[in-house]
């Protein structure tokens, strides 16, 4: 009995040792990192390292190289982040700037995707004669990773154009504007599609939606999933909106949730539908 | 009983190195508050040259010193040199040199109302 307590109370001794070895290493004085990468950034200054990605993106259009940068971030899917991101400041009023540049860039990453996609744009003439090659020796030949590099010598590299997609040389037509009753699509949301004068759908459209006391911006193409036109406004009950795009064209007034019977009787708000054309 | 004592108290010795080694050595998570000012110098030098670029554009000397004190370094001036002294080295394009040589331009003259205010 006695020599079972002896080796008992060893035991707890051990234990508590470890439990103060672990407590003083991993909370009190934890490993100092230095030289970092930035996929080690805490969760805030990634945000604020994709939103630094995003304004230098809006101020050089080089796309390949807002790429290689992002790439150094590891994040699982960086479209999908950068655009969680942009509704998410948005939704926050943070950064006007910021949010809107992480926008653009998010559509234009989804539509570089899909032009690379897209089987008609596998000619070289879809290569912008004038863009010289997009990445240059710095900074990405500088990073010690090679995925700037692998990302340089990719097709999309190649296919990327420098040109943001967001100023539509033509104004926009509204060409149709339709309550719905269904569902199915949603409640009480505002959406948009919006298309080039080809058919295309556009991403990176900005929208301006006013209301009495409010205004609030959005942009096509943050859900891909619907398409890359599609962008979408939740309305509040008995509240009426107007809606512009920031790119010019015909704004749209009146806009409150219609009033919709579900099949059991019960009340909901509709959709609005709105389709714009250049 | 003083062999017990000795004996408990090398248990939790034993205990506590073993629980350090472990959290430095094997399990060293990355805390929450890895902040930009340790990224490795190639990274910084590429967070300048980003903020550079956007002053380009924009010429919004408010907004670059704002986006400066991300990388949390006293004098703003001064990392930014750093980055132009790394990117000079190892060979970034001249257009590069000169959006980071106009924004050192314009941070130091703003260097006496900045000063250690930008955290």
């Amino acid at each position: 009995m006695n020599e079972r307590r002896g080796s008992l109370y060893l035991l707890t001794g051990l234990l508590l040792g470890l439990a103060i070895g672990l407590v003083y290493s991993l909370f009190i004085q934890p490993v100092q990192y230095t030289d970092l990468s930035p996929d080690l950034l805490s969760a805030a200054d990634k945000d604020q390292y994709r939103a630094l990605i995003a304004v230098a993106y809006l101020a050089n259009g080089d796309l390949v190289r807002a790429r290689a940068r992002l790439a150094l971030l590891k994040d699982d899917d960086p479209y999908g982040t950068l655009a969680a991101q942009a509704q998410r400041w948005l939704a926050e009023g943070k950064a006007a700037d910021e949010a809107r540049a992480l926008g653009l860039l998010a559509a234009d990453l989804a539509q570089a995707q899909a032009t690379l996609l897209a089987p008609t744009v596998a000619t070289p003439t879809h290569a912008s004669p004038s863009s010289p090659p997009a990445i240059s020796p710095s900074p990405t030949g500088s990073f010690a990773t090679s995925s700037p590099t692998e990302t340089a010598a990719s097709p999309a590299a190649t296919l990327a154009t420098p040109q943001p997609t967001t100023s539509p040389q033509k104004p926009f037509v509204l060409r149709k504007r339709e309550a719905v009753c269904d569902p199915a699509l949603g409640k009480g949301l505002i959406i948009v599609y919006v298309w080039d004068a080809q058919g295309n759908e556009l991403p990176g459209v900005e929208i301006i939606v006013n209301w009495e006391g409010g205004e609030d911006r959005f942009f096509t193409g943050l859900k891909p999933e619907l398409g890359l036109g599609y962008a979408d406004f939740a309305m509040q009950a008995e509240v009426v909106y107007s809606l512009r795009l920031a790119g010019g064209g015909e704004p749209v007034f009146n806009l409150s949730a219609p009033p919709c019977t579900a099949a059991n009787g019960e009340p909901f708000p509709g959709v609005w539908i709105l389709e714009f054309m250049q | 009983m003083a062999g017990r004592w000795i004996r408990f108290l090398l248990a939790i010795a034993f205990g506590a190195a073993a629980g350090v080694g472990y959290g430095w050595l094997r399990a060293p998570t990355p805390s929450a508050e890895q902040r930009a000012a340790q990224l490795r110098i190639d990274y910084q030098s590429d967070v300048v040259l980003m903020i550079a670029e956007a002053y380009a554009a924009d010429q919004n000397l408010a907004a670059a010193v704002s986006r400066l004190a991300f990388l949390h370094h006293s004098q703003p001036a001064e990392i930014v040199q750093q980055a132009i002294n790394f990117a000079e080295r190892y060979g970034y394009s001249d257009s590069d040199l000169q959006k980071m040589r106009a924004l050192l331009a314009a941070v130091e003259s703003l260097t006496p109302l900045v000063g250690t205010g930008v955290p």
